[in-house]
């Protein structure tokens, strides 16, 4: 008799985990496939329409304003927006979870895609978790020497070291971008962008002196433990014929002078600096 | 007529049936209520299980009306399912905010939470090597004048005033950044050395401090006498977890002192820093 009803509970709940693991996917395929429409309908309920909100219903406005409000608060502070997050559950247990995630999203104008699988143990009080699988995509023109760090992290599953650097990395473009449009907006006759303000070419040429030009190669070099260090490098051009005037080998040692500079003024300031030689 | 023994046997004997009796008893009432107990729990799982089944249900119909782009507000949802409906939907957004919310925490994420209404926040550094998470150090940060810190589980040794100092109150997510960096390398400083202690039999570590920032290692060499070797490295840069120098000691021969350097894609020691270099795997 006994043996009957404890036979039925276990089956019960394991019916009952099932059952919710399966509502759990269908409630995530929902948005995975129908995002927008789920977003449409979701206005109209926050409006409140037809009539009075039964209580449930409240409460739960209530606690998915709150999670909007937090998740605003995260993606402020972390720096990292996502715009597409999806989870699969592979393994659920009471000691055991495996995880897929997808993520999608940006870092200031750098975009990213990662996939990543993660396994949580829980072992008494601890609670150990590790990351199995990491595959990651970058896209943008700044990313150009960026895949050797990319490779490194992907092989050594170091998915908080991609996070990390992608934010330091992501400031010091923008410090860049920043800086060479300035200067783009402000000389427009002797400035000039070639590959556009993201990229890492600058070059100024005066329309008064032609075939002289100075280029600046503003490298952002990420090592493959994640630092980021900016380098900034000279390059003239002058033709054939001036080079016979250049007694003081200003060619020669342009580059050297101009890492002095930067040494001295910092960078928008020598920069300021090339650029003023060439306006006469 | 019985004797007495027979009598005062009979008695003993009956006293002792009437124990047995009783405890079976008790062990009937044990039994009766364990029934009741299993009985109320299958029926209570019974119902949740009903419920879950509806709920389900509910959620898949939802599904099913937007996959074939149908109108929600029908006449099936009139009936009374609508709150249901709309319930489900909250239901799947509030799934999908909890899994970006997840998503932030597995990346790093700093959690800013807000306390005393406003007037102070609290963070959290995550830190993992290798794909491994490691120790999660918390803060808490005072708002009301200034920005101080006011509690934290950072270890002592530590420079958190050095860094506060630097960038607290000019630059807060700098501030987070350069110790979130530096939290980092000291976890994956902590955690080599774990790792060197468990997994290689043939080093032992002598000496490690706090930071992690020197590690004194006895290796053996490999030759015909297996020699001591001393190795000696030094961690000078503390927001990165390789070393920087790198010094051994043997008996019998000269302490060979190197910088290490990094090439490409490989590191190299260089001794002196002449370009006689020695390639050493890490």
């Amino acid at each position: 008799m006994e043996q009957k009803y404890e036979e039925e509970i276990q089956m019960l709940q394991q019916e009952i985990e099932m059952l919710e693991a399966e509502q759990e996917e269908t409630l995530r395929s929902i948005f995975i496939e129908h995002g927008d429409r789920l977003q449409h309908e979701l206005k109209s309920v926050f409006e409140g329409r037809g009539g009075a909100q039964k209580p449930t219903l409240s409460k739960l406005i209530t606690e998915v304003r709150e999670l909007e409000k937090d998740l605003r608060r995260q993606t402020e502070i972390n720096g990292i927006a996502l715009n597409e997050c999806f989870v699969k559950t592979l393994h659920k247990s009471e000691r055991k979870l495996v995880q897929q995630l997808r993520l999608a999203g940006h870092c200031s104008v750098l975009l990213f895609q990662v996939e990543f699988a993660v396994t949580e143990i829980q072992e008494g009080d601890a609670l150990l978790r590790r990351v199995t699988e990491l595959n990651i995509v970058v896209d943008g023109v700044e990313f150009k020497d960026f895949s050797a760090f990319v490779s490194r992290v992907e092989d050594t599953k170091d998915l908080l070291l991609f996070f990390r650097t992608l934010r330091t990395f992501s400031e010091r473009c923008e410090e860049r971008r920043q800086t060479f449009q300035h200067f783009q907006e402000k000389y427009p006759d002797v400035v000039s962008l070639p590959e556009g303000c993201r990229s890492e070419l600058m070059i100024i040429r005066s329309p008064q002196l032609p075939g002289i030009s100075m280029t600046i190669f503003w490298k952002i070099d990420v090592s493959m433990e994640g630092v980021v260090k900016p380098s900034l490098e000279l390059l003239l051009k002058m033709p054939d014929q001036a080079r016979e005037f250049d007694t003081k080998k200003v060619m020669e040692n342009g580059s050297n002078y101009f890492q002095s500079l930067l040494q001295i003024l910092g960078v928008e300031a020598s920069i300021e600096g090339l650029i003023r030689t060439v306006c006469l | 007529m019985k004797s007495i023994m027979e009598t005062m046997e009979q008695g003993v004997l009956g006293h002792l049936m009437a124990l047995e009796r009783g405890g079976m008893g008790q062990q009937d009432q044990h039994d009766s209520q364990r029934l009741e107990m299993l009985k109320a729990r299958a029926v209570t799982l019974r119902a949740k299980r009903d419920q879950i089944k509806q709920q389900t249900d509910v959620v898949k119909i939802l599904k099913d009306k937007i996959s074939k782009d149908l109108p929600l507000e029908d006449d099936a949802a009139a009936a009374g399912g609508f709150i249901e409906q709309q319930k489900s939907m909250l239901t799947a957004w509030r799934m999908q905010l909890k899994d970006l919310q997840r998503a932030h925490h597995l990346i790093g994420g700093y959690e800013l939470v807000e306390c005393k209404e406003g007037k102070s926040v609290c963070v959290s550094f995550h830190t993992a090597f290798e794909g491994v998470y490691l120790e999660t150090y918390n803060m808490e940060l005072d708002l009301t004048r200034t920005v101080q810190i006011s509690r934290h589980n950072i270890p002592p040794s530590f420079p958190l005033e050095s860094f506060a100092k630097q960038n607290l109150q000019k630059d807060f997510k700098a501030f987070l950044q350069t110790l979130s960096q530096n939290l980092n390398a000291l976890a994956a400083r902590r955690r080599q050395v774990c790792l060197l202690k468990e997994l290689v039999g043939s080093v032992e570590v002598m000496e490690s401090n706090q930071l992690c920032n020197i590690l004194v290692l006895m290796c053996t060499a490999q030759s015909e006498t297996p020699k001591a070797v001393l190795c000696t490295l030094e961690y000078g840069d503390l927001s990165q977890c390789l070393p920087t120098r790198v010094s051994i000691e043997c008996e019998g021969f000269r302490v060979l002192n190197f910088k290490v350097i990094r090439s490409h894609d490989h590191y190299c020691v260089s001794k002196d820093e002449r370009l006689n270099s020695i390639q050493i795997s890490i």
